[in-house]
């Protein structure tokens, strides 16, 4: 490989994060303006607001410091998220694919549970002043059951994480797994391939299944109304994101962004078959893909209520199902 | 009790989530106790206190007009229930018959501050179910009738309409504020017939409010739920029905059956076209003539009390009066009892629908954290008693807050702390004692 070559990679790597970075930064902002607040009949928030300047604004804050038995770890934590979303951009990028197992659907898959299992450990590191922290003199002569264990609101929501890690992210895996059933090979490079050849997937009944149950995970993943329960305003309030201030607070938005924009890319990569490539036309569908995601999640996050697990259970068991008769057809087409 | 029952049934409380007193879902402060089991509710605690203001001992010794214009104060939603009733006790009091006319405005902008108590709850209940676009829509309808108010009182909160022997000058209803009141009504009915039919259509809304914070009609009985929140449950109890100022007026008391989240949003929903109704009624038959009466004397006399029926239910004014001035007032917010009702609401229902299970009875905390009566009841007399010797009212003793637990017999904590329904026909029967 000529010097030229690995230049022209590197460059191309380095320019595709940033303006997928600067996509993404935008994307929180267009779901709330141009979508939440006009079927809300609202002006809404400046559309550089909530992905750019509140993030700006953040990082420059004076650090309060976190309410954490680990707050070293706990402060941690959304740096290694987004470090993991760079990650998975990454072994989305054409460039990369000779990498082997690193982009593969496994790989992708075993970052994603770190950014899942980051929410548990976020959750129970997590002691705000929404709850127990404050002080409040509710254990009096006539209180009810004195001797209970007490547990912060976080720790909710790091249960909920929890079981979000054992059914939430069903469908989004499943979804994974319907291009790797069609192609028979779980590295992306031969996904691409093999739709370069035959087609996207989408186009397929398998693939168009697909595109639904890949899209109910996202919105888990991002953990978006309706399917909210990490972090619903009635109960667990920001969840596990609770005690984050300053920079800290200002990388959650920014992973949070940043994902949005690499779920989509992921999308784009494993159904229809264009990578993100900064050198390539194709970078407009990523683009595109990455924004219609987010409109879409934003039109049904405003017209829903947020799901307990009576609505969440059904739900996510009936996307699943379509996700695996997506598989059954990937494999028997 | 039944209730008690309900909270000993409980197998394992795996843990305890304390929610509040500062809570984005709850918009006024108050700590509530969750005792979970997989996150299912298996008891709850609600205490509330952290509001007292004491206005009833701002009131003692005030002349009666500005002890009126204080009771405004009470709250910000339900500002002219609260002096209207109380202008109604001094009106009692000195026997002053007011003219038909005010007696025609005083309705209407109580029924216009019970559509947009109702449109406010529509909006915060959706709020807390996480529907935000409900909630916008509520909010916008809400609008016309916070207009129409401002139009009337001059203010969208704290309209100061009723005065003793009437209303004021400034509220006069003339042709174009009525022909305005006539419109309003007309965007308020297609509004909501919009939005109802809206609501009641989706199925993720219905799903998560049928079934949710059920109380029966014993209970609620036994737990004495008032208002809307009663009549959700089949109760069909309104005392318009019985209040003279109501007598010209044709509407019909709505009920539902449940019980539930989705009877209580439904009261709500459905009340709103009977307000319509008396309003349109009203602006169509309003008498001509004066709209005050001053020719009334003040004198001395004992304790008066009056009930009305505001958006929240039963609301309860009294005090005396002596040389002018307002002497033993006693506020009680229909709140007050729908509160300690609504914890027993929560048990069985998810964490989530906790908040919902609390709000569904349209709580108003601060109007409620004004007079806390301590009643002891491990005296043998407590249920005979007269005004004397059981109970205290805070708003004149030097404590704040007190605990009105019903195993507890001092003021140990700082809070009030409500426990249980038999303190809330403890309070209900003092309070008649007091006004007897």
């Amino acid at each position: 490989m000529s010097y030229i070559t690995i230049l022209y990679s590197v460059l191309a790597v380095i320019a595709t994060l940033i303006l997928a970075i600067v996509i993404g930064m935008l994307l929180p902002g267009i779901e709330r303006k141009y979508v939440q607040a006009r079927i809300q009949q609202r002006i809404g928030p400046p559309v550089t607001s909530p992905g750019i300047m509140a993030p700006i604004k953040f990082f420059f804050k004076e650090n309060v410091m976190p309410n954490s038995p680990v707050p070293g770890l706990y402060k941690s934590l959304p740096i290694i998220c987004f470090i993991v979303v760079i990650l998975i951009l990454l072994a989305l990028m054409p460039q990369i694919y000779s990498f082997g197992a690193f982009t593969s659907i496994i790989a992708i898959i075993g970052f994603l549970k770190v950014e899942e299992v980051a929410y548990v450990l976020m959750g129970a590191l997590s002691k705000s002043v929404m709850s127990l922290g404050l002080p409040f003199p509710d254990i009096v002569k006539g209180a009810t059951h004195p001797n209970v264990e007490r547990s912060y609101i976080e720790d909710l929501s790091s249960n909920r994480a929890f079981r979000l890690i054992a059914f939430g992210s069903f469908p989004l895996y499943l979804a994974l797994f319907i291009p790797v059933a069609i192609t028979g090979s779980v590295f992306l490079g031969d996904i691409v391939a093999f739709q370069q050849a035959n087609g996207p997937f989408i186009l397929t009944l398998g693939g168009a299944i697909g595109t639904i149950v890949f899209f109910i995970g996202y919105m888990i993943l991002l953990n978006e109304y309706p399917f909210a329960i990490l972090k619903t305003k009635a109960d667990v309030i920001e969840g596990p994101y609770m005690e984050y201030a300053s920079k800290y607070r200002s990388f959650v938005y920014l992973t949070r962004g940043f994902l949005m924009f690499t779920l989509g890319a992921l999308f784009s990569v494993l159904f229809i078959g264009i990578p993100p490539n900064i050198f390539s036309w194709g970078i407009l569908v990523n683009i595109a893909v990455a924004i219609i995601f987010p409109v879409l999640m934003g039109i049904m996050s405003a017209f829903s209520p947020v799901f307990t697990y009576k609505q969440f259970y059904p739900v996510v068991v009936s996307t699943s199902l379509l996700g695996v008769l997506a598989i059954v057809i990937g494999l028997l087409i | 009790m039944t209730e008690e029952k309900k909270s000993k049934k409980q197998e394992v409380i795996e843990t305890e989530v304390a929610l509040g007193t500062v809570h984005p879902a709850a918009l006024e402060p108050y700590r509530v106790r969750l005792f979970v089991e997989d996150e299912i509710v298996k008891d709850a605690e609600i205490t509330i206190g952290v509001n007292h203001r004491g206005i009833e001992r701002i009131m003692e010794g005030l002349p009666v007009e500005k002890a009126n214009a204080l009771t405004e104060k009470v709250c910000g939603i339900c500002s002219n229930a609260h002096i209207w009733n109380s202008v109604l006790v001094a009106e009692k009091g000195l026997q002053i018959e007011i003219p038909e006319r005010a007696n025609y405005i005083r309705i209407i902008t109580e029924e216009l501050e019970r559509l947009h108590s109702h449109f406010l709850y529509l909006a915060h209940g959706s709020e807390v179910l996480g529907q935000e676009t409900f909630s916008m829509r509520a909010f916008y309808l809400r609008e016309t009738a916070m207009e129409l108010l401002r139009m009337i009182g001059g203010n969208r909160v704290q309209y100061g309409v009723s005065i003793i022997g009437g209303v004021r000058p400034r509220c006069e209803l003339n042709e174009m504020r009525i022909q305005k009141i006539a419109e309003g009504m007309e965007t308020i009915e297609e509004g909501l017939l919009k939005f109802a039919d809206r609501f009641v259509s989706d199925p993720m809304i219905m799903s998560r409010i049928t079934g949710v914070g059920q109380i029966s009609k014993k209970d609620a009985k036994r737990l004495e739920v008032t208002g809307p929140s009663l009549r959700a449950t089949g109760v069909a109890q309104d005392l318009r029905t019985t209040m003279k100022e109501y007598e010209p007026f044709d509407f019909d008391v709505i009920t539902q059956d449940d019980g539930d989240v989705k009877s209580n949003i439904l009261m709500r929903a459905l009340e709103i076209p009977e307000s319509v109704k008396i309003i349109r009624q009203a602006i169509k038959n309003i008498p001509e003539g004066p709209i005050v009466d001053r020719s009334w004397e003040m004198f001395d006399c004992d304790m008066i009390q009056s009930y009305i029926e505001v958006p929240r239910g039963t609301l309860y004014h009294s005090y005396g009066i002596e040389d002018g001035r307002l002497r033993g007032s006693i506020i009680r917010t229909p709140s007050m009892s729908n509160i300690g009702a609504m914890q027993y609401a929560c048990i069985g229902n998810h964490v989530t629908d906790a908040q919902l299970c609390i709000v569904q009875c349209d709580p108003c905390f601060t109007c409620t954290d004004r007079a806390i009566e301590i009643i002891d009841s491990n005296s043998s007399n407590s249920s005979n008693n007269s005004n004397n010797t059981n109970i205290i009212n805070i708003s004149n003793s030097s404590t704040n807050n007190s605990n009105i637990n019903g195993n507890s017999n001092g003021n140990e904590s700082n809070i009030a702390n409500i426990n249980g329904s038999s303190n809330n026909n403890a309070i209900n029967d003092n309070i008649s004692n007091i006004s007897n």
